[in-house]
């Protein structure tokens, strides 16, 4: 997935750092036209107004891993989409040229902006501990002395920590800078924030599959080996999408003398630490609307037989659709091998294709 | 023939006792919070290389290679690069570290990560069994420091076969959707540490072959070593109980040679246990276990108290050669059953025997009954230290604080301290005796007996009186 230009997320992810530094990094990149990565301290200066105070000096600092916080912005925005692809809100990303174009009233206290949230703080931590993986952080990830009090003289003593507690404490520093470093806003939409970005990191921990070896004579349990490997993302995606669906309504109460999220129904149940929870009701998203930060679902692509919400019914909001006949050419009868070699035929196919009034 | 552990006092015996409690928490101890995990994995996902056409074989280095992030990206390349261009390189330990060739061993796996695609899916054979994988990998090694460092020098190439055990797993919200989870396929293993980096090139063999493996999309590769600092606990411990079992078993040596007979069959028999122990270490466990069983059977069998005098190894060679065969456990507890009713029969019986025989008797049933309970108690704690070795995964949970007590590491020295105090206080303990038998006042004798009372199931009244008088006559009877 290439973005060329400086692109702002639909709805409420405008605020969102990470996802902001994707789209205006690039735009910074393919102005100036050098290579699609972090490389300098400069770059940071590049998405700079992006960023808070806080990050900036974050990023300067960890200039290696902010090419991994990039992958997981990316990852985050094409599982969202994912995600969404058949609802109104179809976390598409909108084209912008010098300023928000959905100014305050997308700054949004909705379960859309819990999502957002959620997904883009899973997806910085997963793709920073992927990148250890891969080796690219060299000795930083487990093996960073800052984080754990490991060095090369640990590494051979005891072997160094698991990536995935580096990844999320990154996630969590750059990722929370945004919300701590806020000087103004709503105390309940930063506590709503935290939450959700905290809730996005567990459920990629949660779902962190556990696998162990056992080794001893003729494969006895004498040692077993245990270590941790990276779910597909697309597990923690649903993961993030079901706890969308079931998302709490929360408002912010003074017990003691902390400020806590409690449900506002005080029937349900309260929310754990891996529920999404939002404050503000969505719109029906079925018009455009700066003040909601809306865009509509005019020449939205509908299913005309079904009834669920990607049908026509329900997706174009009672105004009607038009279905026309497209001839869509497809590649068939391809000669694949496990990679690269596709050798095809197109195909012609005539199909018919529903859009919103 | 009276031993050390009949002529010592309560009092010495319990701070024998003490001293052996205190040597087992030091091993646990040390174990627990001075070593690290025996073990350490660390994961890795293969990076993406492209070999150049003109050499195809080369090998490459993740770092220096022509490197592209997917294999998607191979898809929409404009150099158009072919399956057999496509080569996963993985390089251990992680930039920046090396290993030490206190690692010991290095045993690998590897994973693939299959995407879902409707068009090239995973598929089975026709006869249901799993596809299989096949691979040419090669292992090459450097040194990056010192006077002999070089670069990368190959160390093996193999081509493998393996069958690739993938399920598919179904999308909520999507039918047509989803993701795959594969098995590990064990990859490799290497006895020794001797480099300091290693590298490993996967490619994956297209056209005839590898052509119902789906789509993939990583390579995910786990390295296990044994820890550095295991391993220096571990050759610590032995460094520091090897010079003590020695000089244990030169006392038991000098000690029995000085006797004006020939030694024994038991006391041979415990002289082998304790240089098998002496000698234990991960590998010849087994050897120690074989020999502890051994001279289980041969303890055991001299202490039948209702048959002639054996006191040779071609009585045993039934038992012996059972337990080399490998019926240990079955074999230990048919004879600890048979040997325990046979002394509990003659127990009862006691009070009609001779005084002397009485005694005799009763010196025999407490040395073994003492040795029964110790060994059991021992075994059974291995058991259960083994147990909680293979089950313990506490430590993986998520959420909780990390533990700062290496529970694993702990059970490893604390059993190999367990059987070592256990061989070694048998050989202290039932080492003849040159003291002269107790004597003293009443009232040591009389804690004495309450020891043994726990290990006996009934004690008849009146021992009080004949408590000294056994010893005097139990000894001269035997003399």
């Amino acid at each position: 997935m290439t973005f060329c230009t400086c692109r702002f997320t639909y709805f409420s992810l405008w605020q969102l750092q990470v996802i902001n530094i994707v789209y205006c990094f690039n735009r910074s990149i393919a102005l100036s036209g050098s290579s699609n990565n972090f490389i300098s301290k400069g770059s940071c200066d590049l998405v700079g107004k992006q960023l808070n105070h806080r990050q900036l000096q974050f990023c300067r600092r960890n200039i290696d891993v902010m090419n991994s916080v990039k992958n997981g912005a990316s990852l985050a925005v094409s599982e969202c989409q994912h995600q969404f692809r058949h609802r109104r809100w179809n976390c598409t990303t909108v084209q912008f040229e010098r300023s928000p174009v959905f100014g305050n009233s997308a700054n949004g206290g909705t379960r859309e902006a819990a999502f957002v949230h959620s997904i883009s703080s899973a997806g910085v931590a997963y793709a920073v501990t992927r990148s250890c993986s891969e080796g690219n952080l060299g000795r930083k990830c487990g093996c960073d002395s800052k984080y754990n009090g490991r060095s090369e003289k640990g590494w051979k003593w005891a072997g160094c920590s698991d990536d995935i507690d580096f990844g999320i404490g990154f996630s969590k520093t750059f990722v929370d800078a945004r919300e701590r470093g806020r000087k103004s806003g709503s105390p309940t939409r930063v506590e709503m924030n935290l939450h959700n970005n905290n809730a996005g990191r567990m459920v990629v921990k949660k779902f962190m599959k556990l696998q162990c070896k056992c080794h001893g004579v003729s494969g006895s349990c004498n040692v077993k080996t245990c270590w941790r490997s990276l779910p597909n993302f697309r597990k923690v995606g649903e993961h993030i999408k079901e706890k969308f669906d079931g998302a709490t309504e929360v408002e912010l109460r003074l017990i003691g003398s902390r400020r806590v999220l409690v449900p506002r129904n005080e029937y349900f149940k309260p929310h754990t630490v891996y529920d999404l929870v939002y404050i503000d009701h969505s719109p029906n998203f079925c018009n455009a609307d700066s003040d909601t930060g809306s865009l509509g679902t005019r020449g939205r692509v509908c299913n005309r037989t079904s009834q669920a919400i990607d049908g026509c019914e329900l997706m174009c909001c009672g105004r009607g659709y038009i279905t026309r006949q497209e001839v869509h050419v497809e590649r068939c009868s391809c000669k694949f091998h496990w990679c690269c070699y596709v050798r095809c035929q197109n195909c012609r196919k005539r199909v018919e294709v529903s859009a919103c009034k | 023939m009276a031993v050390i552990l009949e002529t010592l006092r309560l009092r010495s015996l319990l701070a024998f006792a003490l001293l052996l409690v205190a040597i087992l928490i030091t091993f646990f101890v040390v174990g627990g919070k001075i070593a690290p995990a025996p073990t350490t994995a660390t994961s890795h996902i293969a990076n993406i290389c492209v070999a150049n056409l003109t050499k195809m074989d080369a090998i490459l280095d993740p770092e220096t290679c022509n490197r592209i992030d997917s294999i998607k990206d191979a898809e929409s390349d404009p150099r158009q690069i072919r399956a057999d261009q496509i080569v996963f390189t993985i390089r251990f330990p992680h930039q920046g570290l090396s290993m030490s060739r206190w690692f010991q061993f290095v045993a690998t796996s590897i994973r693939l990560d299959l995407e879902h695609d409707p068009e090239f899916h995973y598929r089975k054979n026709a006869d249901g069994s799993p596809p299989s994988l096949s691979f040419k990998a090669t292992l090459a090694y450097r040194n990056k420091q010192g006077p002999d460092s070089h670069d990368w020098q190959s160390m093996y190439t193999s081509l493998q076969e393996r069958p690739l055990v993938c399920e598919f797993v179904q999308s909520q919200s999507d039918s047509n959707d989803g993701y795959y989870n594969c098995e590990d396929i064990p990859f490799f293993e290497i006895g020794n540490v001797y480099y300091e980096e290693y590298l490993v090139n996967v490619r994956l063999p297209s056209l005839v072959k590898n052509n119902q493996i789906g789509k993939i999309t990583d390579i995910n590769f786990v390295e296990i070593h044994q820890n550095g600092g295991f391993t220096k606990v571990w050759f610590t411990l032995k460094t520091v109980v090897a010079p003590v079992s020695i000089l244990i078993l030169i006392w038991f040596a000098q000690r029995v040679k000085k006797l004006r007979r020939d030694s024994l069959l038991l006391e041979k028999a415990l002289f082998c246990l304790g240089v098998v122990t002496a000698f234990m270490n991960y590998i010849r466990q087994g050897l120690f276990y074989g020999m502890l069983m051994s001279f289980w059977v041969i303890f055991a069998g001299e202490h039948l108290v209702d048959q002639p005098e054996r006191n040779n190894l071609k009585s045993y060679w039934k038992q012996v050669g059972a337990i080399g065969f490998g019926c240990l456990s079955l074999l230990i507890f048919d004879l600890s059953e048979r040997v325990f009713w046979n002394i509990r029969g003659k127990r009862a019986a006691i009070p009609t025997m001779s005084r002397a025989r009485q005694l005799q008797y009763r010196g025999l049933i407490y040395r073994f009954e003492f040795l029964l309970v110790v060994t059991i108690l021992c075994a059974g704690l291995t058991v259960v230290f083994f147990v909680i070795s293979s089950v313990n995964e506490a430590q993986w949970k998520f959420g909780e604080e990390e533990s700062t007590v290496e529970i694993s590491s702990a059970l490893f020295t604390g059993i190999y301290g367990m059987w070592n105090v256990y061989v070694f206080s048998l050989v202290i303990l039932y080492a003849p005796s040159s003291a002269a038998p107790i004597t003293d006042d009443g009232s040591d004798e009389n804690e004495r007996l309450e020891l043994r009372s726990r290990t006996e199931v009934r004690v008849s009244a009146g021992e009080t009186e004949e408590s000294v008088v056994y010893q005097f006559t139990g000894k001269s009877a035997r003399d």
